[in-house]
């Protein structure tokens, strides 16, 4: 994509945890830095020019809230703590010393990912406006409209299929499995099963005919859809 | 204390009166004491007697009323002891100064025990967030591998999420107690609760096959991490029980006192006969019996902490037809005015 990578600090000290963060942070396109020493992380930090920084409350020695006040004195760098704790008094701990989110352990990965993506939309400057047009072998799908076109001819997709074909034009030519299709829809409300997904891939068919397109969603027997 | 149960009491006493008055009379007799004379003596000294017998009387009453009433005014009754009427008899002070001791012994006992269940409430609590580091690693080993097809990895992620709430289900027990310490009310969107839960266990859900409506646009006034607690055991107990296409309903309605959250299962519903008990602590029933092991601990738990949290937490039920469970925010007078 040639685009920059937000970079993001994370300040654990649970070395499986920060390598699994690691590992899941960029594979969601994210540049990773890693601190394992903890005596002086707001010096160490600041000149890396971070995007966001995730910080463990339990550290060894010192407490994410005081590493958050370091930091808070310099830089206005979003931080969002992760943490085992779950009483509303931290949280409230957390928010008063400068946090911009609070996430306790243990996190779901996609809930966790939509966080930071949350806070980084939130306090980047510069928004990476999400394409709202997407075209595949001359069918434009209209996100902001919810509904797809051939030509001159337009037909309107309820939220299911809209978020079904979303999902197929961002992965163009790939075969996307019905799993990750029903996971990826769980993601973003829509709760449907294999069976209702089967019947909205055969509406949106049905939708498609009727604007002259066949065969523009491939069904890979046992494996998925592609398109 | 009657009066006759006082003169049963005092009845050695009295015979030994009348024994005395007979070998006083005896020794008139022998003497050549008047008769009529020995009548005066016999009936001033029974009227003497019977005074003192009354006023004795009463005064144990009241004495024993005073002691009554503080009993039945004292918060902690073991503390009696310590605020026993004064008297000036032998024998209630040597009870008084008994009873003192023997409530010491309690005092210091119930201490005791509050001590260890306090520490063991606190070790439970911070035992519950060290597993938690571990279980968030398994659940990011998972979660990075589970993409490369190893459906292992996959069954390994959905265990560990039962253990991570049966851990949840053992800190919300131990925190029932001292609900007040954690409880930040605030105006929560029961939507986003919803989403949250069911995002949660959307593995578990997906792979159940189970399809979910979410129509939520009311708003309460709670503490939103209690409520996802209580929402996510019902959605397990609904995932646990359920029948053929499974679906489940997720809304909010709203009256003129109250807002509820209700969730709706088509599941296998609990029997009439049963649905009084599903909140007694162990009840498993039929359903828990035949189905997935049952603690009979959850909807327990529930139940405690909805009255801690001021909600009230109701379920409806239709045998194979499905389970209604409701949570009902009243709505303040107060509040609302403000």
């Amino acid at each position: 994509m040639g685009k920059y990578k937000m970079k993001i600090v994370i300040i654990e000290d649970e070395p499986v945890i920060r390598k699994e963060l690691k590992i899941l942070l960029e594979h969601a396109l994210y540049e990773v830095i890693l601190i394992e020493a903890f005596d002086h992380v707001a010096d160490e930090i600041l000149p890396k020019q971070a995007d966001l920084i995730l910080l463990d409350l339990n550290l060894p020695d010192i407490s994410g809230f005081d590493i958050c006040t370091q930091i808070r004195e310099k830089s206005e760098i979003p931080i969002i703590f992760l943490t085992s704790r779950t009483s509303s008094m931290d949280e409230l701990t957390g928010m008063l010393k400068g946090g911009d989110d609070y996430i306790t352990k243990p996190y779901q990965a996609p809930l966790l990912l939509a966080r930071i993506a949350a806070v980084l939309k939130r306090t980047s400057s510069s928004v990476s406006k999400e394409l709202s047009i997407l075209k595949v072998k001359g069918i434009e799908l209209s996100l902001v409209q919810g509904c797809i076109s051939s030509q001159d001819k337009k037909v309107e997709l309820t939220k299911n299929e809209l978020k079904i074909l979303h999902y197929l034009f961002l992965h163009v030519g790939e075969i996307v499995p019905r799993l990750d299709l029903v996971e990826y829809l769980w993601d973003n409300q829509v709760f449907i099963d294999d069976n209702t997904l089967s019947v909205n891939i055969a509406r949106i068919r049905e939708k498609l005919k009727s604007i002259g397109i066949q065969d523009f969603i491939e069904t890979k027997r046992g494996m998925g859809y592609r398109i | 204390m009657s009066f006759w149960s006082y003169v049963k009491d005092k009845f050695l006493l009295i015979v030994l009166q009348l024994v005395c008055m007979c070998i006083l009379g005896l020794f008139l007799c022998l003497t050549g004491y008047l008769i009529a004379n020995f009548w005066l003596i016999f009936i001033a000294w029974l009227v003497i007697f019977s005074i003192w017998l009354t006023v004795n009387w009463m005064e144990r009453r009241r004495y024993f009323q005073k002691m009554e009433r503080t009993l039945e005014r004292l918060d902690q009754r073991y503390l009696l002891g310590e605020l026993m009427p004064h008297s000036w008899h032998l024998e209630d002070k040597l009870y008084q100064k008994m009873i003192r001791k023997s409530n010491k012994a309690v005092i210091e006992r119930i201490h005791q025990i509050e001590e260890e269940e306090n520490d063991y409430k606190e070790y439970i609590e911070s035992w519950v967030h060290e597993i938690k580091a571990p279980i968030t690693s398994i659940s990011l080993i998972c979660e990075n591998r589970r993409k490369q097809g190893n459906q292992e990895y996959k069954t390994i992620g959905l265990e560990n999420q039962k253990i991570e709430n049966y851990v949840d289900m053992a800190l919300y027990y131990a925190r029932l107690e001292a609900v007040y310490k954690d409880y930040m009310i605030q105006e929560t969107s029961l939507e986003a609760v919803a989403y949250e839960v069911l995002a949660k266990n959307r593995y578990l859900l997906i792979e159940h096959q189970i399809q979910a409506e979410v129509d939520c646009p009311d708003k309460a006034y709670t503490d939103g991490k209690w409520i996802s607690f209580l929402l996510n055991q019902m959605i397990l107990n609904s995932v646990k029980y359920k029948s053929e296409h499974p679906l489940l309903k997720i809304y909010t309605r709203k009256t003129e006192k109250s807002v509820l959250l209700i969730l709706e299962d088509n599941g296998i519903g609990i029997r009439k006969e049963e649905l009084s008990r599903i909140f007694d602590k162990g009840f498993t029933g039929s359903n828990g019996r035949s189905h997935e092991r049952a603690t009979g601990m959850g909807l327990y738990i529930c139940k405690k902490l909805s009255s801690k949290i001021g909600v009230d937490l109701r379920a409806e039920s239709t045998w194979e037809k499905g389970t209604k469970m409701t949570i009902e925010f009243p709505i303040s007078n107060y509040l609302s005015k403000m």
